[in-house]
């Protein structure tokens, strides 16, 4: 990365020397320091980090829309010779929107639910007056169909809710769009999507730059969707740009330790199946205190001496490409590194064996079989007034599944698609109207709560936010012993049993006094875990036990719960949408979609040979960390239905490739084939 | 939107229909018999009895109830023990005033008290919202009757630059508007700073959505952002809130209309409380809950239109 004062004509926006600090009541975070990289027209950048990293403080500085504690402390941003950092308010309004626009994370926050598309369009071109407000119309109705809205004409009087989250994403990309910006910004654009319509979005914005001739900086910590999407890379760790390049030298020769530890941490690309994941030890640095060195020495298992006190040097490599390491160059220079890319770097905290495969199957802990819940979604009176006839939509169907001890069950399917009941129901939590579900031989299903809550005790559950699930009123020691008061469990020191509970997850003693808010994502997961094994449950079910952990401490985790499970025979119900880290955890996997199991089978198996089409889908959507694996079409168009109109044959019908007319009038039988599996296909696959 | 609205007036039968029976049962509560009452002590027993008959006080409670409620629905609220005159008559010949009264205190309330909630939402810290704080406290504080006693003494007594008492010449409206402005200023200073401490609650975290966000991030205008956005989303708590205020102020008006001797239907009400007058004080309480109840379902069916999301849910 050229750092003089002259810029290469290809170069549209040029951040140099950017920092930024946070005031904050424990001081000055310094969450940027000294950031410089260009961003070259044409070109689709990806910004990569974790959480801290400030990969999204980049974004709202050059934007200018920083939060008011914020204070840009040097630098400049050039955008075709302006400087935006030192521009006034509405020479910033007026580049905002117009040269520069932004796909917001979240679309289903990001928009204004009280105004409709019509008009939330027609704002964004308020910058011209003479244009008549039919011609500004035609405009928006012109591009939400470019971004694939079908009836653009119609759903463009429609407001934010009436979009599902795909459809709100790919209006908010219209809405970016619209004013024919040079510069497109996108904050983790797919990552409150489901896989199948992250690869629709990945696809749409490559389309899309192509077509537009835009240039589109991606700010994301999904390394698949940076390697599909983008040509240049820029890596950043707590606040520095540790490494950048094109996304090949990044993905296949990365330079820097941090960036190959997190390329090594990343399941999608460990093909060993191993039950251990790698992991970097540690967490991000305090942003608050001074530091000598290199920011990453504290973690980095190739630390020399050197590294903690003499600031790294930035190695260039070709034009644009950088990486800032002491074992690149200078005195320290180490030849032998980087290594071959089939050597880990990182390790995996113990031994990475495999347990080994079960023979005996042991009478099964949890057996659910014919389960049926429903939703009300109309009462009876309105019901009669609209005429409308079924007043439920069936949130689960015809469910079976059985867990033995020991075993690891992954329940995956999008949003909607029932899992979250289904294990909500499995705890007594919502009422089921048929079928059956045993907890060691005895039925549970609907048992009033003075009888089931003994046995709650045998059933945990972990909720999916680490953070939001624990009061933030009580210390971590009140927390983990929270189970053996609500269950009036006398008789014992709670002190006692918090130090064991955090020595088991492995939490220092010292965090037993602290607060939810001072914990980091891992460590709050970590009380998570020790509050749901407090009083020995046989079954745990786990709700997205890794949503909103970076990658690099997911495995923490997960090979914590794998510990947890070896030890005390625990059975764990997974439920997640995130199939590289099932595909590591689970024994079985058991594929949902609107309500029923589509799927059922030996992980390994069911990732090899997916038999359902909406499997195989799935396991193509994933987008893969190699940018030489990327995909050259979607495989999966359209959206799941909603439970109001579930299909009449197969609830796939209208989106899988394959489906027949018997699929759309006749809905398929679970069928058991000779190996175990289990599916619900009229035509699957391989067969 | 039927089936809403079906719901809702239905309910607010039922809340009618409470009221009734409460203010029913106050009446056969009460020591003392309703005829020997309307006509003292010194009526005779023929008379008492002619009463009894003409006001079918000598038929069983349930059915007096049924007739009571048989005669409201079709506008009968009974005769004034004193003048014989309908009810429903004189409780119309001052409604007018309380209801004007109600809307100019309001009124004034938020058209001050949204803006400078709005402005001090903006700008936390500003000198503006710290005196929006400051001012908000003071008139929540101060209890309104003083308020209306003290505007009358600086106001109408030394500086003498409005009228005092009454409600002005009937048919003049200058005249019965400068009458309306110190009974108004009264009984709306302190939802001023209601109004104000709601708007810039709600605003702020409003402002701190993402849709505001990215708003700002598409370049849209300041003005467009706060009041086109921002507001549109800020002010549905407070619709509710207004919306409910309106009920508490018609008892405001109780005191302001007896302090600036208005006439109205809070002073009806007390004047027939303390003569004992129970007709009209049933059929007064009575046609103020239903404004109540018409108020509160305008303000609800006013939020559906602002927001499309709690329309469809209807």
């Amino acid at each position: 990365m050229p750092k003089d004062a002259t810029r290469a004509p290809e170069t549209l926006l040029d951040i140099r020397n950017l920092s930024v600090d946070f005031r904050t009541p424990r001081g000055r975070v310094k969450a940027l320091r000294d950031i410089s990289f260009p961003i070259r027209r044409n070109r689709i950048v990806g910004i990569v980090g974790e959480s801290g990293s400030g990969k999204s403080t980049v974004l709202w500085a050059l934007l200018g829309l920083l939060a008011k504690n914020a204070e840009v402390t040097s630098g400049e941003v050039l955008f075709e010779d302006r400087d935006l950092l030192h521009a006034s308010e509405a020479q910033l309004r007026a580049t905002r929107g117009e040269e520069i626009s932004v796909v917001f994370q979240d679309p289903m926050t990001s928009q204004i639910p009280v105004l409709t598309y019509g008009t939330q369009m027609r704002d964004i071109l308020y910058r011209r007056p003479g244009l008549p407000t039919a011609e500004k119309r035609r405009m928006a109705v012109e591009m939400l169909g470019k971004v694939g809205i079908p009836d653009p004409d119609k759903r463009i009087d429609q407001y934010p809710h009436h979009f599902s989250g795909g459809m709100r994403q790919r209006a908010g990309i219209a809405m970016a769009l619209l004013t024919g910006p040079q510069l497109l910004l996108a904050d983790e654009p797919t990552t409150a999507l489901d896989v199948t319509m992250e690869a629709q979005i990945i696809h749409l914005l490559q389309d899309l730059q192509k077509e537009l001739d835009a240039t589109v900086v991606v700010v994301s910590h999904n390394l698949g969707l940076i390697a599909e999407l983008c040509d240049d890379v820029v890596v950043m760790y707590a606040g520095e740009v540790i490494e950048a390049g094109e996304v090949r030298e990044i993905f296949h020769n990365a330079q820097h330790p941090y960036t190959r530890a997190l390329l090594e941490c990343d399941p999608a690309r460990i093909d060993d199946v191993s039950r251990k994941l790698p992991v970097i030890p540690g967490d991000i640095p305090d942003l608050t205190k001074a530091r000598s060195g290199c920011i990453y020495a504290p973690r980095c298992q190739r630390a020399l001496p050197v590294c903690r006190d003499t600031f790294p040097p930035d190695v260039a490599r070709g034009e644009m490409s950088l990486a800032r390491c002491h074992l690149l160059a200078g005195p320290h220079h180490d030849p032998s590194w980087p290594p071959p890319l089939d050597v880990m770097t990182v390790g995996t905290g113990e031994a990475g064996a495999r347990k080994p495969a079960r023979v005996k199957r042991d009478d099964p802990l949890l057996d659910v079989s014919d389960l049926n819940v429903q939703f009300e979604t109309v009462g009876p009176l309105r019901a009669r007034l609209k005429g409308i006839r079924t007043r439920h939509v069936d949130a689960v169907l015809d469910v079976s599944l059985s867990i033995a001890p020991g075993e690891t069950v992954g329940l995956v399917g999008e949003s909607g698609s029932g899992k979250t009941t289904l294990g909500r129901t499995v705890l007594n939590l919502v009422p089921a109207q048929s079928g059956s579900v045993r907890f060691e031989g005895q039925e549970i299903r609907n048992m009033p709560e003075a009888r089931f809550k003994p046995m709650r005790r045998d059933m945990a559950m972990m909720f999916q936010d680490p953070v939001g699930s624990l009061s933030p009123r009580k210390s971590v020691r009140a927390l983990i012993t929270e189970p053996f008061q609500i269950h009036g469990i006398t008789g014992i020191d709670l002190d006692d049993e918090a130090e064991r509970l955090a020595e088991m997850v492995r939490l220092p003693k010292a965090f037993l006094s602290r607060y939810p808010h001072e914990l980091s994502g891992g460590q709050a997961r970590r009380v998570g875990v020790a509050r749901a094994l407090a009083l020995n449950p046989k079954l745990l079910i786990a709700d997205e036990p890794t949503a909103g952990l970076d990658v690099s401490v997911q495995g923490e985790i997960l090979n914590l719960m794998a510990d947890l499970q070896a030890e005390h025979g625990l059975g764990y119900l997974i439920i997640t949408h995130n199939l590289p880290v099932v595909r590591h955890i689970a024994d079985r996997l058991a594929i949902m979609y609107l309500g029923r199991i589509v799927e059922e089978g030996r992980t390994d198996e069911v990732f090899a040979r997916p038999v359902h089409p909406y499997t195989q889908a799935l396991v193509e959507g994933v987008p893969q960390p190699d940018p030489d694996r990327r995909r050259a079409h979607v495989s999966i168009s359209g959206e799941v239905p909603s439970l109001l109109n579930r299909p009449k044959g197969c609830d796939f019908a209208g989106r899988c490739p394959f489906a027949q007319d018997l699929c759309r009038a006749q809905k398929p039988p679970h069928v058991t084939m000779a190996d175990g599996r289990q599916h619900a296909c009229h035509f699957p696959l391989g067969h | 939107m039927l089936y809403y609205l079906t719901k809702r007036l239905g309910l607010s039968a039922a809340v009618i229909g409470l009221v009734v029976l409460v203010l029913f049962s106050l009446l056969h509560l009460i020591p003392g018999d309703p005829a020997t009452i309307a006509l003292g002590p010194r009526a005779t027993p023929e008379a008492i009895a002619r009463y009894a008959e003409k006001m079918h006080l000598d038929e069983p409670v349930w059915r007096q109830f049924l007739i009571y409620i048989g005669n409201a629905l079709t506008g009968d609220l009974g005769l004034d023990v004193f003048s014989n005159r309908p009810v429903t008559a004189i409780i119309m010949e001052r409604i007018g005033f309380t209801l004007a009264l109600v809307c100019a205190g309001m009124g004034w309330a938020m058209l001050l008290g949204i803006p400078l909630g709005c402005l001090a939402a903006v700008k936390p810290g500003s000198w503006l919202d710290r005196v929006t704080g400051v001012l908000s406290v003071g008139t929540i504080a101060v209890p309104s009757f003083l308020v209306s006693i003290w505007a009358l003494l600086i106001f109408a007594v030394q500086l003498r630059w409005l009228p005092a008492i009454g409600a002005g010449e009937p048919g003049q409206l200058g005249d019965q508007l400068s009458h309306l402005v110190l009974p108004a200023f009264a009984i709306g200073l302190s939802w001023v700073g209601y109004l104000a401490r709601m708007v810039r609650a709600s605003m702020l975290e409003v402002m701190g959505e993402n849709y505001i966000r990215s708003a700002r991030a598409f370049g849209l205008h300041p003005q467009r952002v706060i009041f086109g956005y921002a507001l549109r989303v800020a002010i549905l708590p407070t619709i509710t809130l207004i919306g409910m205020g309106f009920g508490g102020m018609i008892s405001s008006t109780v005191f302001a209309e007896i302090i600036f001797a208005r006439p109205g239907i809070g002073k009806l009400i007390f004047d027939a409380v303390m003569a004992r007058n129970f007709p009209i004080v049933q059929g007064a309480v009575l046609v103020a809950t239903g404004l109540y109840i018409l108020v509160v379902l305008f303000s609800d069916i006013l939020i559906a239109w602002f927001d499309p999301r709690v329309r469809e849910s209807l």
